[in-house]
C-alpha cells in the first residue's frame, strides 16, 4: 500500500523539531531573497547557508541526487540559451561560429540557475523536515478551516492510491489488447481508455465519500481541539519576524542602489 | 447578478471531496502521458475537468493545490506557477458557467481560453524567474532564435511559452471535454455546484422510468 | 417515549425524475427495535434509509412530502451533520466510507468525535471502546487500507459507534463482504441491539434477517407490502413472490410442510421433525 506522497525524512535535528511556520518562513524568505538580491555572490552566499542548513538537518545526502536531477537540465538550458542569444552579448567565451556562446549571456544564465538552486534547496529543506500532517495541523491551529485541512490530507493519500489504480487499469487494458507502444498516434489513442475508468470510479466514490463524511459530522461549526502538539517558542516567533523583515529591507536596498 | 452567481463560493461537502479527486486526476493524467511517452505535460486535466464539472472554485483550488503538492514533493519549481493553475481552473469554471462545455463552438472557446490563461499567466513568471525561458527545449530554441533576431524579450518569452501551451492545452481541454460529455447525465447534474447562466435542467432531465 | 423513527404519508422522488421512489410510506420504529427492510431491487429500500438520515432531501435535493420524525425531531429541522450526533448510517461499500485523510485506524475512528468537538481525552476513550466493540483493537495502528473488506466495514461501524448513536441505519452492510466478514458484522450488530441501539437494516440475506430482526418490513415499488414479525411477513405469499424468503422457508414449503412455514433454522428443524 502506498504510504503517501510525502518525502519527509525522519530526523531529530533542531530543524525537524522546529515549528512548521518557522521552517516555512526560512523557505519563503530564502526564495524571496534569492530573487531580490542583486548579484551572483549574494545568491551563492544564500546557497551556502541553505546547504549548511540541509547538512545540519542531516538531509544533504538525500538532497544532492534529487537536486542534480532537477537542476542539471535547467542549468544547461539557461547557460546555453542565454549564452547564445542574450542581447547583452559581446565577449565570446566558446567560439562555435554562428552558435558561439558569450560571456555576458552565460553570466545571466548562471545567475538565473543559481537562483533556481536556492528555490529548490529552500523548498526541499522544508519538505525533508516537515511532516505534511504537521503542516496541515499548524495551519488549522491558526485558523484554516478543517474542511480545507481535509482537502490537503486527503489529496496526499489519494494521489498515490490513484497512481497505483492507474497501473492496475493499464495492466487490465493491456490484457484486453490495448496497444501502448509504437507510433505516436497509436500511443495517443490509448490515453483516454487508460484515464477514463479511473475518472469514473473516482466520481462514484466521491459521492459515496461525501455522504459518509456528512454522517460523521464533517463541517460542524464546533471548536476543534488540536490533535497534534506542535511546540513553538518565543525565540522562534522572533526569528520568523526577523526573517520576514529581511524582505522589505532587501527590496528597499535595491531601490536605493544596492548592486 | 448573473456573473456573481458563478463567483460565489459554494463549497459543500461534495465540492470539498471532489477537489482531491481532481488533484489526483491531474497527477494520473500526467503519469499516463509520461508512461505513453507522449510529448505533452497533460498535468491539468483534473483542474479543468473540475472547473467544467463543479465550477470556478473547485477547479481553481484543485489547480492551486496540485502545484503546491507537486512543489513540495517532486518539483519545487512548480510552486510559483500555482497561481497560473488557480486561474486556469477558475477560468474553466467560468467557461462552464457560460455553457461552453456543451457546444462544439464552446469547446473551441474553452481551448483558447485555457491556452491564453496558461500562456499569458506563465510568461511573467518565466521572465522573472527564468530569464524569459520556459524550460522546454523546443520553446527555448524558438526563444533563442527570436531574441538573436532582435525581437523584444517579452514577445520571445511569450511565444516560447505559447509554443508549449498551444498543443498541451488543446489536448488537455479536449480530453477534459470528452470525459465530461461522456459522463452519465446524473453525474453532471450532481456535481454542478454552480448556477449556470442558462437553465440546463431541460437538457439533463431524466426520462421517466416505465 | 417517542418512536425512534416515524414516517407518515411519506412520498419522495429524486430531482428531475417523475416516478416516486417512496410512494406512501407509513412506518413506526420503536426505540431499541431491530427492523429488517427487505424487497426486490428498486423497491426504495436504500432511499428509505437516505430519507431517514436526511440525505435524500439535503444531499440529493429530492422532493419529499409527508412527515419524517427521527428521535423526536422533524427531518427538516436538522441538518445531516447535526443529526450525526444521534443517528449513524452505514453504507454498502467499505472502501468509500473511510475518510481518506487519516493514516491509522485509531485516528480514523477519531474523525467523527473530533468533528463533533469532543475533547481529546474523551475522543481517545471513545476510540478505544469502539475498536473493542467491533473487535479491531489489534489493528489500531495499521493503515486503514491494509484492512480487508470485512475489517473495513467494521472500521466504518466503529467510526459511527464512537459518536454514541441512538439509532443505526444500515444499507446492505454485508453485500460486499465474504461469509466470515458477514458473520462478524452481524455479531457486532447483535451485541449493539442487546445494548439498546435501534437498528434499521436493509438486507438481502433473508436468513439473517429472519434470525436477528424483531420485525421486518417488506417493500415493493416504493410501498410497504408487509410488516410484522418475521414469521408473519415471510409467510405472506405476496412477500415471498417479490422479496423472496429465507432458505428454510422455501425448503419447508417445497418439502411439503404445512403453513405457517418456519423462517429460522431452529424452527425449520422442529417443523421437519414433526
Amino acid at each position: 500500500m502506498p504510504r503517501g506522497l510525502s518525502i519527509y525524512a525522519e530526523g531529530t535535528s533542531a530543524l525537524h523539531r522546529a515549528h512548521p511556520f518557522t521552517k516555512g518562513a526560512i523557505t519563503l524568505v530564502s526564495v524571496a531573497l534569492a530573487f531580490i538580491v542583486p548579484s551572483l555572490p549574494w545568491v551563492l552566499g544564500l546557497a551556502a547557508i541553505l546547504l549548511a542548513l540541509l547538512a545540519w538537518a542531516r538531509v544533504l545526502a538525500r538532497f544532492v541526487p534529487i537536486a542534480v536531477g532537477i537542476l542539471l537540465p535547467i542549468t544547461l538550458l539557461l547557460l546555453i540559451v542565454q549564452g547564445f542569444a542574450n542581447p547583452a552579448n559581446r565577449t565570446v567565451l566558446i567560439a562555435l561560429g554562428p552558435f558561439s556562446l558569450y560571456v555576458e549571456g552565460m553570466r545571466v544564465g548562471l545567475l538565473a540557475a543559481a537562483r533556481i538552486f536556492d528555490l529548490v534547496s529552500a523548498t526541499f529543506l522544508f519538505s525533508f523536515t516537515t511532516r505534511p500532517a504537521d503542516f496541515a495541523e499548524s495551519l488549522m491551529q491558526h485558523g484554516l478551516s478543517p474542511r480545507f485541512g481535509y482537502i490537503i490530507q486527503s489529496a496526499l493519500q489519494i494521489i498515490p492510491q490513484s497512481l497505483e489504480q492507474a497501473d492496475r487499469i493499464r495492466e487490465a487494458q493491456q490484457a484486453r489488447g490495448l496497444e501502448t507502444t509504437g507510433p505516436l498516434l497509436r500511443r495517443a489513442r490509448a490515453y483516454i481508455p487508460l484515464l477514463l475508468p479511473l475518472v469514473l470510479s473516482s466520481l462514484v466514490a466521491t459521492q459515496e465519500r461525501a455522504m459518509a463524511l456528512e454522517v460523521r459530522g464533517f463541517g460542524l461549526p464546533v471548536h476543534r481541539y488540536s490533535r497534534i502538539v506542535l511546540p513553538d517558542s518565543g525565540a522562534q516567533r522572533l526569528l520568523r519576524w526577523a526573517l520576514a523583515a529581511l524582505v522589505p529591507i532587501a527590496i528597499a536596498a535595491r531601490f536605493l542602489g544596492w548592486r | 447578478m448573473g456573473w456573481l452567481n458563478a463567483f460565489k463560493l459554494r463549497l459543500n461537502t461534495l465540492g470539498i471531496v471532489l477537489i482531491p479527486v481532481c488533484i489526483a486526476i491531474d497527477w494520473v493524467g500526467h503519469a499516463i502521458a509520461t508512461s505513453l511517452k507522449l510529448p505533452l505535460f497533460l498535468d491539468s486535466i483534473g483542474t479543468i475537468l473540475g472547473g467544467i464539472l463543479a465550477g470556478p472554485w473547485v477547479g481553481g483550488l484543485a489547480g492551486f493545490i496540485t502545484n503546491l503538492i507537486s512543489s513540495g514533493t517532486v518539483d519545487p519549481i512548480a510552486a510559483p506557477y500555482s497561481i497560473v493553475s488557480l486561474l486556469l481552473g477558475f477560468a474553466a469554471g467560468i467557461a462552464a458557467y457560460l455553457g461552453w462545455a456543451r457546444s462544439p463552438r464552446g469547446w473551441i472557446y474553452l481551448w483558447i481560453l485555457c491556452f491564453l490563461v496558461a500562456s499569458i499567466g506563465s510568461t511573467p513568471f518565466n521572465i522573472a524567474l527564468y530569464s524569459g525561458q520556459s524550460g522546454l527545449p523546443l520553446g527555448d530554441a524558438i526563444y533563442a532564435g527570436l531574441v538573436k533576431a532582435h525581437w523584444p524579450t517579452w514577445i520571445a518569452a511569450y511565444i516560447d511559452e505559447a509554443a508549449g501551451d498551444l498543443p498541451d492545452k488543446l489536448v488537455t481541454a479536449a480530453v477534459a471535454l470528452l470525459i465530461y460529455n461522456g459522463l452519465p447525465r446524473r453525474y453532471r447534474a450532481l456535481f454542478r455546484l454552480y448556477t449556470p447562466a442558462e437553465d440546463t435542467t431541460e437538457a439533463d432531465r431524466q426520462p421517466a422510468r416505465a | 417515549m417517542t418512536p425512534a423513527l416515524l414516517m407518515e404519508g411519506v412520498r419522495f422522488r429524486y430531482p428531475e425524475t417523475t416516478p416516486y421512489v417512496l410512494d406512501g410510506i407509513d412506518l413506526t420504529v420503536a426505540r431499541g427495535e431491530w427492523l429488517g427492510v427487505v424487497g426486490p431491487t428498486n423497491a426504495g429500500k436504500s432511499t428509505l434509509c437516505y430519507a431517514a438520515m436526511g440525505l435524500a432531501t439535503e444531499f440529493f435535493n429530492g422532493a419529499l412530502t409527508g412527515r419524517i420524525t427521527v428521535l423526536g425531531t422533524d427531518i427538516r429541522k436538522e441538518k445531516v451533520i447535526e443529526r450525526s450526533r444521534r443517528v449513524g448510517m452505514l453504507f454498502q461499500n467499505p472502501f468509500t466510507q473511510i475518510s481518506g485523510a487519516r493514516e491509522r485506524v485509531d485516528e480514523e475512528v477519531a474523525f467523527g468525535p473530533e468533528n463533533h468537538g469532543l475533547a481529546p481525552e474523551l475522543v481517545a476513550e471513545r476510540v478505544k471502546e469502539s475498536l473493542e466493540r467491533v473487535g479491531l483493537s489489534g489493528v489500531a495502528e495499521r493503515h486503514p487500507l491494509d484492512l480487508s473488506g470485512g475489517q473495513l466495514q467494521r472500521l466504518a461501524l466503529a467510526s459511527l459507534l464512537a459518536m454514541h448513536p441512538q439509532m443505526l441505519l444500515l444499507d446492505e452492510p454485508t453485500s460486499q463482504l465474504d461469509p466470515v466478514g458477514t458473520r462478524d458484522l452481524f455479531g457486532v450488530l447483535n451485541h449493539l441491539h442487546q445494548g439498546g441501539v435501534t437498528i434499521v437494516m436493509v438486507e438481502q440475506k433473508l436468513d439473517a434477517v429472519a434470525e436477528l430482526c424483531d420485525r421486518v418490513v417488506a417493500m415493493a415499488a416504493g410501498r410497504v407490502i408487509g410488516i410484522g414479525q418475521p414469521e408473519a411477513v415471510f409467510n405472506d405469499i405476496a412477500v415471498q413472490d417479490s422479496a423472496g424468503a429465507p432458505s428454510y422457508t422455501r425448503l419447508a414449503r417445497t418439502v411439503g410442510v404445512k403453513p405457517p412455514w418456519p423462517v429460522t433454522f431452529d424452527a425449520a428443524v422442529r417443523a421437519l421433525h414433526a
